[in-house]
């Protein structure tokens, strides 16, 4: 079966301009985040959502997360549907968020990790030995008891990524996951990724950036607009290059390099 | 046999999450020096302005029958304590909305509406920890007189908390649904302040207003309140007031619940969760 099921899904943005309006230009209307979008991913299976700004992976994401319900279609985790078993879907999902406050300030790392640990019901038996786990995944073992309001982005962002890690979800969301990260770490970190899918953790990666994508993907799903342009695997017919060419090429974005660098 | 299993290992794991919440809050809370050192000038400063006010006024003014200083040092204590448990709350989901924390948190394996109850326990106990200090200092420093029924102060306390999570958990349904929780409790805190008898007893309001005071939850617990603190009256005696707070939370509690629910289901729809 199935890990992830996203059926037919659509996601509309409404914005309705402030009270007094003629003090701005702010404008009225709708934003399509998401028009008719259907992938699965199976377990183990690690899948990147590639796209440009604006093209709806982070929406996705959130959808799956329980964060936002769909407009219409469905969105199912281990069989369990989004809109109506949100408590059932959560207990499978992790997600990374990109947001580098998302943290208590004057609490340690392993003091927030204990906290959303107790939230995501790890047993306490099983929580030391999981936080000192992730902590060392994610290169913050000896930062473990530092408040985390000194922390810099990187330091964030990897705490992000450990705090998903910490209920080990049978489905991960990553959100632009290695964006603040150094090169060591990066690479560190993606052989964690390749490990957990390893253990049959299914993996759902969001990033505009090709490389991130080609360097961990089964399978790119590549998101334009709110539309779903392709749904290929890796590493069998078509070269990484290839690929490269076509999301270039269907988002206009090399276009948008080079008018930049000339 | 199994829901039974099932049963219990819900308490566990609710009690497990409510310790990670208390430690969580009483971690931030001491680390925060400086705003426990002001909330304790705060409040003698509060005391000494009603210790001579009452002094000024004259040992003439006794309503209700007692002091005109214990009459303020209770209900000033009590509204204070129900307007803070709420501005906690409030405070809790604006912080975490400001912050990013409300997104994550509502990505855990704990429901949102079982999230902010525990949460509201939480906050409570930082506010009665407060209201405990307030009352002793008019007791102890100020010399506030008083004939307490322990008892009755725990039940009126208890039939109280009710209401208090009820007004809290109503602030922050507006918060999330229109951003607009603090104008809500600016609104009720003026209201309840003039019409629940914390500084004069209803009974000198025009006729239409103290039966719109005697509608209003917190009218009971601050009377109730007075009446288990300086008058020493039983729980059997204060059968109907604390009847009236149980019927109140009875009725609020589950409003409130229900509409936070529709509140952050409307947030997920409309992706508003995290504005403020």
């Amino acid at each position: 079966m199935d890990r992830i099921v996203f059926e037919s899904v659509r996601k509309v943005f409404r914005h309705r301009p402030a009270l007094f309006n003629w003090l701005g230009r702010e404008q009225g209307g709708e934003t399509v985040a998401l028009q008719d979008v259907s992938f699965s991913a199976a377990g183990g299976e690690v899948l990147v959502l590639l796209g440009p700004n604006g093209s709806g992976k982070t929406t996705a994401l959130r959808l799956i997360s329980t964060l936002l319900l769909p407009d219409a279609g469905s969105v199912r985790v281990g069989g369990f549907d989004a809109w109506h078993d949100a408590g059932e879907v959560r207990r499978q999902v992790g997600i990374a968020v990109a947001t580098e406050r998302s943290f208590f300030p004057r609490l340690s790392a392993r003091e927030n990790l204990e906290f959303f640990a107790a939230l995501d019901e790890v047993s306490r038996p099983a929580r030391t030995q999981r936080i000192d786990q992730v902590l060392q995944d994610t290169g913050l073992e000896e930062k473990a008891h530092t408040l985390v309001m000194k922390f810099s982005s990187g330091m964030y962002q990897r705490l992000g990524i450990a705090r998903a890690l910490v209920k080990r979800p049978s489905v991960l969301l990553l959100d632009e996951p290695t964006r603040s990260l150094d090169a060591a770490t990066t690479a560190h970190f993606w052989a964690t990724i390749r490990a957990l899918a390893g253990q049959q953790t299914t993996v759902l990666l969001a990033t505009h950036n090709f490389a991130e994508a080609v360097a961990v993907a089964d399978r790119l799903l590549l998101l334009h607009r709110g539309e779903l342009l392709a749904n290929r695997p890796l590493g069998t017919s078509e070269s990484a290059e290839a690929l490269r060419d076509f999301y270039f090429s269907m988002t206009g974005a090399k276009e948008f390099v080079i008018g930049n660098l000339q | 046999m199994l829901e039974i299993t099932n049963y219990k290992f819900e308490i566990a794991n609710s009690l497990d999450k409510l310790r990670a919440i208390l430690w969580r809050d009483l971690l931030t809370a001491i680390r925060h020096r400086s705003g426990f050192i002001v909330t304790l000038v705060g409040v003698f400063t509060e005391l000494a302005a009603f210790y001579f006010l009452s002094r000024a006024i004259g040992p003439g003014f006794r309503p209700d029958g007692v002091g005109y200083f214990p009459f303020l040092l209770v209900g000033t204590g009590v509204y204070t304590f129900f307007l803070m448990s709420a501005q906690a709350f409030l405070s809790a989901v604006q912080e975490a909305q400001q912050t990013g924390t409300l997104e994550v948190l509502m990505t855990t394996s704990t429901a949102p509406a079982e999230l902010v109850i525990l949460s509201s326990i939480s906050a409570f106990a930082g506010n009665l920890v407060n209201l405990l200090i307030y009352l002793f200092a008019g007791v102890a420093v100020f010399r506030a007189a008083i004939h307490a029924n322990f008892l009755a102060c725990v039940a009126v306390l208890i039939f109280s908390l009710a209401i208090a999570l009820s007004l809290g958990i109503a602030a922050a349904t507006l918060q999330v649904a229109f951003q607009k929780g603090s104008a809500l409790l600016w609104l009720l805190g003026s209201g309840l302040w003039f019409l629940s008898g914390t500084m004069f007893p209803i009974q000198t309001l025009p006729r239409p207003l103290e039966l719109l005071a005697r509608a209003i939850p917190l009218t009971y617990a601050v009377d109730g309140m007075r009446q288990a603190l300086l008058d020493g009256h039983s729980v059997q005696d204060m059968a109907p007031t604390l009847a009236a707070l149980a019927a109140f939370g009875l009725v609020l509690l589950p409003l409130a619940i229900a509409g936070l629910s529709l509140s952050l289901r409307r947030a997920r729809q409309h992706g508003t969760l995290s504005f403020y």
